[in-house]
């Protein structure tokens, strides 16, 4: 990992020295450690300035990574074990199973950002709206895929009063001129349902893309990490396996196609719940004292 | 990412699950007997509200269904919050036997309750329903492991090391708090010193 890649070769041997002790620090979350390390870095700064005058430092180039060799790691059905006890009582379809897959990556440079099917949906009930011309072949085709809301006069004029029934938006190119004549960039994109050709939610073939949104999800990168949920509570360990490999195999499959211009690798892999805890996987499916898989399944 | 410290130590609480009060293992159809016959599910319906005596329910789901459940994966527990806190708080055991042992019936007797939110039981099951007002989550505990004959499971050196660890560093939170409070405090008054000591040269 060579994170000061911009600097000069002296530069380099100073700043690494300095860092050694915070590379190889105890994690022992104590007090004086944290001081120490605060200390340091202060002193990295004003050497690497002495060392080029007139450049600013930016701090490391890559997302900064723990070390991982104090945390405990668990099997999957292990993991399952405890989140399961955490959320006892609550609606498994309501409650999810969350993925956090961390990278290690650049703080800069292009992020993952894509959507997914599950061979086992997540979302019970997804209600998509299209924004196409009415009365057109692909409404006809977005109504027929399963959209709850299709159209645009009418549509904009719901969002425009408060009334935001869906979770998830897409638009035809053909709409794109009147979607921005009717200026929903303020109401749709903190909530992050504008259609935008970036994100993937302005397409020719509305059809196909309504049904992946139903069965699938999207997600994208945000510093470093790429949160998403993988299953409702209620699923056995071999359906969450299941989605989880897919998740990854994707996630590896982006991050291979980002390869020319930025290197990103999976670093750890947490899962979690909307309640519990998070569970760093160690990537096995179960260990000698996790229980029948089959006990594992529905509330 | 939330910071790995936090991670871990909001962890090392949340594992402590494993042992407590309601760590127990409820006798499996292969050690059921017929005074104890093996427990499929659990139903708990409580009101959200402590008035009417609801407290302890809620406390027992709290407390001791998570470590139920860690310790018996396979029997399914189902939780009904409601609005009514003239309604039951109750426990609905169900067992895989045609009748239900002496000991749960007679403790099941002491107060009777209907639960209409409870699910009906199967025909192969058996259930009784324990009336759950006005006790703690550790008397309901003691009847639920008198009923079933729930065998508690006994931490091992890691758990009771780790539980110490846990405990002195609650015992040490306090003390830290004051001393970090202090330094806030001084800092803000040397900055509202300075203020008001800036205030006075502008009004000159």
């Amino acid at each position: 990992m060579s994170s000061y890649g911009v600097l000069p070769t002296a530069a380099r041997g100073i700043l690494s020295s300095c860092r050694a002790p915070l590379r190889d620090a105890s994690m022992a979350p104590t007090l004086s450690t944290f001081q120490q390390v605060r200390g340091l870095k202060v002193k990295t700064k004003g050497k690497g300035k002495n060392a080029q005058p007139g450049k600013k430092s930016r701090g490391p180039s890559e997302y900064v990574q723990k070390n991982l060799k104090d945390m405990p790691q668990w099997a999957l059905c292990d993991a399952m074990r405890f989140i399961r006890a955490t959320e006892v009582g609550r609606e498994p379809t309501l409650q999810k199973y969350e993925l956090h897959v961390r990278l290690r990556t650049k703080r800069d440079g292009p992020v993952i950002r894509n959507m997914l099917r599950f061979p086992h949906a997540v979302q019970t009930e997804s209600r998509i709206c299209v924004i196409c011309p009415p009365n057109s072949k692909a409404a006809k085709e977005a109504l027929a895929a399963g959209a709850v809301l299709v159209g645009e006069d009418e549509v904009f004029e719901a969002v425009k009063a408060g009334k935001i029934e869906f979770d998830r938006c897409l638009a035809h190119p053909d709409s794109v001129p009147a979607l921005n004549k009717a200026a929903l960039g303020r109401i749709l994109g903190p909530r992050g349902l504008m259609p935008s050709a970036k994100t993937g939610t302005v397409v020719e073939d509305v059809a196909s893309r309504v049904e992946m949104l139903r069965g699938g999800t999207v997600y994208r990168e945000r510093d470093a990490v790429i949160r998403l949920p993988i299953g409702q509570l209620g699923f056995s360990p071999e359906q969450l396996r299941d989605n989880l490999r897919v998740t990854l195999g994707q996630i590896r499959k982006d991050a291979s196609g980002l390869a020319d211009r930025v290197n990103k690798e999976i670093y750890e892999v947490v899962l979690s719940s909307t309640n519990g805890p998070g569970f760093s996987l160690n990537g096995e499916f179960s260990s000698e004292d996790s229980p029948d898989t089959s006990l594992m399944r529905g509330v | 990412m939330v910071n790995l410290f936090k991670r871990l130590r909001k962890l090392q609480t949340i594992l402590q699950t494993k042992v407590g009060t309601g760590a127990a293992i409820f006798p499996s159809v292969a050690s059921a007997t017929k005074e104890f016959p093996a427990v499929t599910r659990l139903h708990l319906t409580y009101a959200r509200k402590i008035d009417n005596g609801h407290m302890g329910a809620r406390h027992f789901w709290r407390n001791c269904l998570p470590r139920l459940k860690y310790h018996n994966p396979g029997v399914g527990m189902t939780v009904k919050q409601t609005d009514d806190q003239a309604g039951p708080a109750a426990l609905t055991i169900y067992f895989a036997a045609e009748q239900a042992g002496k000991a749960a019936i007679a403790l099941a007797n002491e107060r009777k309750v209907t639960d209409s939110l409870a699910p009906a039981p199967e025909a192969s099951e058996q259930s009784v329903v324990l009336d759950l007002r006005n006790y703690t989550h550790k008397q309901i505990w003691d009847r639920v492991q008198l009923m079933t004959d729930a065998k508690a499971v006994n931490p091992t050196g890691e758990d009771v090391a780790m539980q110490q660890k846990l405990d002195a560093i609650t015992k040490r939170s306090g003390p830290d708090r004051e001393r970090v409070k202090s330094i806030r405090q001084a800092k803000a008054d040397q900055e509202r010193m300075l203020a008001m000591a800036r205030g006075e040269v502008e009004k000159v």
